[in-house]
């Protein structure tokens, strides 16, 4: 019998912890290069660091988002069109009680998450029956309709309809404004946790019946496995993770716009986990770093023509690199390790 | 009989039920209302239709969702546009265009040259992606040189805008024709035929080393390669001519001269994408959906440099224009004799472009289409393909060409709605995405991959929609109360959707698709 290593953990994951660690000092050392003491960070001084760690936590959002599409998407395989319904459920009614009810955080976050676990069984409900594209056009329909709701005027008092949710009183100390460091340490440990959690989850065997759906449903069916359960649960984890990056997204942003309910929503995360990597959770980070990045350097230095070159990074992304970054990576880097390993083969030799 | 009846119970009660909707509809209002609002629906229904057909035919052989389909849309809105109220801009710019296609009919002969050896080894390896360099070198020398009449984006007075303002009025008058001052003809004449003839060559041998060719020249492509030049060196010659004869033409024959040039670039553009970005990608079908996005994404931005970003009109055809003596006409012999822009039919005012003339050219589509599908040989294939593609490859048929001719098919068909749509609805970046939005609802409605499910579909959506746009101005009474109710803009689009998720969770499969 092996030993495990007291190390053995350390190895694989470096990259991870790496890149964790990166995080976790970013704020300091930025503010460092800056000229601003870590003292002065500590406190949130507005500066260059402070920006950074508010793009920082836009990207932790955006991640949490694409890491619960790429749990139905990537490793269920449930093409679906109405995703943003699931964060803008989050987002508007973390929103609607903080402000209209004025709910504790804490309730908030209760109810937001039976909501949550609510739709989940709203759009398992037509699993049975629908299937494939269709799956994703019935998807589509159930958020348009919610979308319509949050821009109806009806419903203006509580959702603000088209011009957006403002106004939210967010609890002290989290408040993007003053404790913007500590919200920012707070959504950092969010998506480690959830990131861990979705790792733990796809190499259960949960996940892996996932997985197996995914690859064939009637397979799967055949083994004896009720999918249908398996699908449920997949959702149920995505549509809360959703709604916590909803919830996030109203305590960071002083204003919910109806487009987070919209197709254009959905199709972002679509388009985070493909430069990622469809089916591999990491992608989903990767991809959600860069998209942001993107968008934010294109817009500020390109204005008009941003989406122009944007379209093209994405047809660039599709054809050079068919399988997302990580996706690719992990094809390719036993090949790239094997040339290595030639090369210094080659060195050695001549070496003796 | 009774086992059809059995089979189809779900669907013949869905139907009773759709009509059952439609008589209570038509029973709220006024005989001259429901008429107007009936071909509106039809209209729309007919627009939607042209995009559906074509997304529908493209996914049900290919597997692509092209989601750049309403982009297409716009784009032959917008080459229609040009070549209606701008022939001097496209006559300019169909020489070059011809010039540097004309290398690509030698293609055989560039392929045979290569496989006789005549360069081997790095050469054969360099010598492409130099060639490519020199025809890409050679472009951006002199296309920005080469004259071509054109609006300026940029100018209020020369924008896109007044220009079609003006032709409405029937106040354009042409500006004079550009010459050669940067340039001299014969340099970019003969630049232009280098760049074509180095970069087919380059192309072909890229392209060629994956394929298993004949090597065998035909004439048949020197003939094309001449007849090319020949007709470049026509229109260049008889510019201004052509150029005055197509602007003091019948408005009506320049109308159709755009519907045929923009159905056939949108041919064109289709059966490039498809040839080149989407074939590498049907082993991946979600990455298409990125792919098309994109593209999607990339043409907005293309239109929105060459035209600008502000709305603005199409005139319409002089036939469909009058306004003076003998309008609005009584009835369509009236209009024929005036050329009436409206109509009055059962006391209500009618458009005859918009509620007509788009409708019975919705219908000479559909009839063509399935004439084509259902009467020809690549009809057959087409129809097997969407059966079993395994199959039809398997008995020798070369489904790649004809996944490339389907998909310029579906893209001319777009684009010809774009087109017919611009004079009614008036061009914008984004009008194509309303479209493809309802397309995409119209074919869940009846069918994904259904040809008479589009038709059906579409023709739902359209009257679904206008009959809620109605009822938001008159109104519906709600049963034993007083209150009133008017639906407001928003439910518009989410009242097709909720038909179709209703839909869908009654017939997974649409109204008319097959079952698995």
């Amino acid at each position: 019998m092996e030993i495990k290593k007291p190390l053995s953990t350390l190895k694989p994951n470096q990259g991870m912890l790496v890149t964790l660690l990166v995080f976790l000092l970013m704020p300091f050392v930025v503010g460092l290069i800056e000229g601003a003491s870590p003292a002065q960070v500590w406190v949130n001084e507005s500066g260059q660091s402070k920006f950074l760690q508010g793009l920082a936590i836009e990207i932790f959002i955006l991640a949490l988002y694409a890491l619960s599409y790429d749990l139905i998407l990537g490793f269920t395989g449930l093409l679906s069109f109405g995703h943003s319904m699931f964060y803008a459920v989050g987002a508007y009614l973390t929103g609607i009680l903080l402000k209209s009810f004025g709910l504790t955080l804490w309730a908030t976050l209760g109810c937001v998450f039976l909501a949550a676990i609510l739709q989940a069984l709203l759009f398992g409900m037509v699993l049975p029956r629908v299937k494939g594209i269709t799956f994703a056009l019935v998807t589509l329909g159930m958020a348009s309709v919610f979308h319509v709701l949050v821009m109806s005027a009806e419903l203006g008092k509580y959702t603000g309809s088209d011009v957006g949710l403002q106004g939210v009183l967010v609890p002290d100390f989290i408040s993007p404004a003053t404790e913007r460091l500590r919200l920012y340490y707070i959504a950092l440990t969010i998506l480690v946790l959830v990131f861990m959690l979705y790792k733990r989850f796809v190499n259960s065997p949960t996940g892996r019946v996932c997985t197996a759906i995914r690859e064939n449903e009637g397979r799967a069916k055949m083994l004896g496995y009720n999918t249908f359960y398996f699908k449920l649960a997949a959702l149920i984890l995505s549509s809360l993770t959703a709604a916590l990056a909803g919830v996030l997204h109203t305590i960071y942003q002083p204003i919910v716009s109806p487009n987070v309910a919209g197709l254009g929503f959905t199709v972002a995360a679509l388009l985070i986990i493909l430069i990622g990597g469809v089916g591999t959770l990491s992608g989903a980070l990767i991809g959600a770093v860069i998209y942001r990045l993107l968008d934010f350097g294109l817009r500020r230095y390109l204005g008009e023509g941003a989406s122009f070159i944007n379209g093209a990074i994405y047809v660039l992304f599709v054809l050079f690199l068919p399988f997302g970054i990580v996706g690719t990576w992990r094809l390719k880097s036993l090949g790239i390790k094997a040339g290595r390993e030639r090369l210094l083969g080659l060195f050695r030799k001549t070496n003796q | 009989m009774n086992v059809f009846i059995r089979r189809n119970l779900l669907l013949i009660i869905v139907l009773a039920a759709l009509f059952g909707i439609f008589a209570a509809a038509a029973q709220g209002m006024e005989t001259q209302d429901f008429v107007i609002t009936l071909l509106r629906g039809l209209s729309v229904g007919s627009l939607t239709f042209l995009v559906a057909s074509g997304f529908s035919i493209i996914f049900g052989l290919l597997d692509v969702l092209n989601l750049a389909h309403g982009t297409l849309f716009m784009i032959g809105a917008y080459i229609g546009w040009t070549v209606y109220v701008r022939p001097d801009t496209f006559l300019d710019i169909v020489i070059p265009f011809i010039l540097i296609l004309s290398g690509f009919f030698l293609r055989d002969v560039w392929v045979s040259l290569a496989m006789r050896g005549l360069f081997a080894g790095r050469m054969k390896r360099i010598l492409p992606w130099l060639g490519l360099l020199i025809a890409i070198l050679i472009l951006v020398v002199i296309l920005p040189r080469y004259p071509i009449a054109t609006w300026s984006v940029d100018n209020y007075a020369e924008s896109p805008t007044s220009i079609s303002y003006l032709a409405g009025q029937g106040q354009y008058i042409l500006p004079p024709p550009t010459s050669f001052d940067e340039i001299s003809p014969i340099l970019a004449f003969g630049g232009l035929i280098m760049a074509s003839l180095v970069g087919a060559f380059s192309l072909s041998i890229l392209g060629g080393g994956k394929q298993p060719l004949q090597a065998r020249i035909s004439w048949r492509s020197f003939i094309g390669f001449t007849i090319l030049l020949l007709l470049a060196f026509i229109i260049f010659i008889f510019n201004d001519p052509i150029t005055n004869a197509l602007a003091v033409l019948n408005g009506n024959l320049l109308f159709l001269v755009a519907l045929l040039v923009a159905v056939g670039s949108g041919a064109l553009l289709g059966s490039l994408m498809e040839s080149t970005l989407i074939r590498p990608l049907y082993v991946r079908p979600i990455y298409q959906l990125m792919l098309t996005l994109g593209l999607s994404a990339i043409g907005i931005e293309m239109v929105r440099s060459l035209w600008g970003r502000p709305e603005f009109t199409m005139p319409r055809p002089e036939l469909f224009a009058g306004t003076g003596e003998g309008c609005p006409a009584a009835s369509l012999a009236g209009w024929w004799n005036y050329h009436c822009s409206t109509m009055i039919l059962l006391d209500g005012r009618i458009r005859v472009y918009n509620e007509i003339f788009i409708p019975t050219i919705g219908l000479v589509v559909l009839i063509g289409v399935w004439v084509l599908l259902k009467r020809t040989r690549l009809g057959m294939v087409i129809r097997a393909g969407v059966q079993d593609r395994e199959m039809v490859e398997a008995l020798g048929i070369n489904v790649r060409r004809v996944f490339t001719q389907v998909f310029a098919l579906g893209v001319g068909l777009a684009a010809l709605g774009g087109v017919l749509a611009a004079p009614s609805i008036g061009l914008s970046n984004v009008m194509g995405e309303s479209f493809l939005l309802n397309a995409l609802i119209a074919l869940a409605i009846g069918g994904l991959t259904s040809y008479p499910g589009a038709a059906l579909g579409s023709l739902l959506v359209g009257l679904l929609q206008q009959f809620i746009i109605k009822y938001g101005a008159i109104g519906i009474p709600i049963p034993y109360t007083d209150l009133v109710f008017k639906p407001t803009p928003p439910i518009v689009p989410a009242s097709t959707i909720l038909l179709m998720v209703i839909v869908l969770l009654i017939l997974p499969n649409g109204l008319l698709g097959k079952k698995e």
